[in-house]
């Protein structure tokens, strides 16, 4: 039973990993929490839908155009709100990052409709039982999808000039610029960056969850994922993802299925409140 | 003195009038902008004066609608009773979750006032025996000195004057030591507090009357809606609630007033695009937070000094 609920809470918790990763990338390079984002990962599920139904694309080819799509987006979003707003107060910046959300959610409610979307899973969902326990090919594929996406990111930042450009960016904008990184490039590669993540993450759960205007409020689990990871660095939002998958899927499984969430959420707050530089960092003094 | 008096008579004609000369409907839809407008206002006082962002007024407003119904139902308490008691207990909540400010500020306050929110709404979704669960519940209408009011033409005299009431007392208050202690605190807290203030009573203090703001303007539109849904006192509700203060404008009591006018009366305009009003409302945000971050409120004046500049430079 318990082997069960870990291999079934893996799968949430690589989609709340992909999620909890871009916003510990955006919060990191460019100092906003976007809490926008779930709505980012709910539109970007929308968008291979739109692809399917509007333009009769088939699935793969939908989800390319998807991805380019939201790149776009991203780039829209930095150029056209963000950059604007670089020097706007903190309150500003959140609520601009709140209606963001806000529209992506209500331009889908309005152009397609309130209602839940099928949408389908990349590999078979009926399980297949291996040494006592039911593992689901589709669960699979997600958790596979996932960590690969994860290792291309760590590849990237260990290996390539771009990725050690946008680690110097977030860590020191002067110091990087001083060194000839185009750090207004590099933001806008961040913002690029998580935007196709998300879209990536909304693919993914879309089958699990039903793909609905209302989808985005994932993002919470996300937020509460990169808390739990410290909000600052890659390995903790990954570690934060699947820990919050295990801990919402244990009391879920064993007390009542109604908890779940409120576990989730009362996790957020604990974790605001108790240690707020997650479970892994290191504490961070402001100064005056 | 004698200009202040002309002021308050031509209110009180003005509220005794308008009875005789709007029909209910109108009367109702006053009353909605009355009760959303308190909503506001405690937006306006935590987040607009003392800067602490919440997004936690759909909770006290759910609270503040569900509280006095359960009360009223299952306990047999009028509501009228119940109705001040009950916002009292969320100022008190309010000024509990204020405490945590001590600790978090800007991103993470967003972040645990939005999961305070949520849990809120989960416990009125899976309390059933209580709460009505997901279905929601109805609320008895408020009966007061033997008369029962139930539709908008007869809420209207109990809503405005007490919207009109808070909301004298409110811009009374915010104009003495405390107002400018929040504005203090919103400007630098480090300089407030080296100048003596205790901050962190100052800021739980606005969130307690946000608490209690929300809650009575909670009651209110539960009054006039009859019926509490669960489904309404979501993030999303929080968001559309901060969206009214940008755009009406968050550091002025008549900003709240201005946004919930316009947000109100804007479905009436826009009936045939029933499905884009959302849209509408989120691209209002956007455009407000980038474009005019003060709102409506903090246009009027300046388009005034505007307006004086040119007729000076004209008359020169």
């Amino acid at each position: 039973m318990l082997a069960q609920v870990l291999v079934s809470s893996a799968t949430a918790g690589a989609v709340y990993a992909l999620i909890a990763l871009g916003f510990v990338l955006i919060h990191k390079g460019t100092g906003v929490v976007h809490f926008g984002y779930g709505d980012q990962v709910m539109f970007g599920a929308y968008l291979v839908l739109i692809g399917r139904v509007m333009l009769g694309l088939s699935f793969w080819p939908a989800t390319v155009c998807a991805l380019l799509a939201s790149a776009l987006l991203g780039a829209l979003i930095y150029g056209g709100f963000m950059w604007p707003l670089r020097n706007a107060s903190l309150l500003a910046r959140i609520i601009a990052s709140l209606a963001l959300g806000t529209v992506l959610r209500e331009f889908v409610r309005a152009y397609m409709g309130p209602n839940a979307w099928p949408f389908p899973f990349l590999l078979s969902p009926t399980a297949v039982p291996v040494a006592g326990v039911l593992l689901v090919p589709a669960n699979l594929a997600i958790i596979g999808v996932s960590f690969g996406v994860l290792g291309l990111l760590f590849l990237m930042f260990e290996k390539t000039i771009y990725g050690k450009a946008i680690i110097a960016a977030c860590d020191n904008q002067i110091g990087a610029g001083i060194v000839g990184v185009r750090v207004s490039y590099v933001f806008l590669a961040i913002w690029i960056l998580a935007s196709v993540l998300a879209t990536l993450a909304g693919i993914l759960v879309a089958p699990l969850l039903t793909l609905s205007p209302d989808m985005g409020l994932i993002g919470i689990k996300g937020f509460t994922a990169a808390i739990l990871g410290g909000f600052s660095s890659l390995t903790g939002a990954v570690l934060g993802g699947i820990s919050l998958g295990i801990l919402e899927a244990l009391p879920g499984t064993y007390i009542s299925s109604a908890l779940k969430d409120m576990i989730s959420y009362s996790i957020l707050i604990l974790v605001i409140l108790i240690r707020p530089q997650g479970l892994m960092g290191a504490l961070m003094i402001r100064k005056v | 003195m004698i200009a202040r008096f002309l002021i308050y008579g031509v209110g009180i004609a003005a509220f005794l009038a308008a009875p005789h000369l709007f029909a209910e409907y109108h009367l109702f839809q006053f009353c909605l902008i009355a009760a959303t407008a308190l909503v506001v206002l405690g937006l306006v006082v935590v987040t607009g004066l003392a800067g602490q962002i919440s997004l936690a007024q759909a909770a006290f407003v759910g609270l503040g609608g569900y509280g006095p119904a359960i009360l009223a139902t299952s306990w047999g308490v009028p509501l009228w009773a119940a109705i001040p008691l009950m916002a009292l207990g969320v100022g008190a909540a309010g000024f509990v979750l204020g405490q945590m400010t001590l600790r978090i500020s800007g991103h993470y306050l967003a972040l645990a006032t939005m999961a305070f929110t949520a849990i809120v709404q989960l416990s009125f979704i899976h309390s059933d025996p209580v709460t009505g669960g997901a279905a929601g519940m109805p609320v008895p209408p408020l009966r007061l000195l033997g008369v029962t009011l139930s539709n908008g033409g007869q809420l209207y005299y109990v809503i405005l004057p007490t919207t009109v009431l808070l909301f004298v007392l409110v811009r009374n208050v915010l104009q003495s030591r405390f107002g400018r202690a929040l504005t203090a605190i919103r400007q630098s807290e480090t300089a407030a507090e080296a100048m003596g203030l205790n901050v962190l009573r100052y800021k739980a203090a606005a969130f307690a009357s946000s608490g209690f703001l929300g809650a009575i303007g909670g009651a209110l539109l539960s009054l006039l809606s009859t019926y509490l849904d669960p489904g309404q006192f979501g993030i999303t509700q929080s968001v559309y609630f901060l969206a009214i203060a940008v755009v009406g404008g968050m550091t002025s009591p008549l900003g709240a007033v201005i946004g919930s006018a316009m947000f109100i009366l804007i479905p009436d305009f826009l009936q045939s695009f029933q499905s884009y009003l959302g849209l509408v409302f989120a691209l209002l945000l956007l455009g407000f937070i980038v474009l005019r971050p003060n709102g409506l409120a903090a246009m009027g004046p300046r388009l005034v000094e505007w307006v004086s500049h040119r007729h000076r430079v004209v008359r020169r």
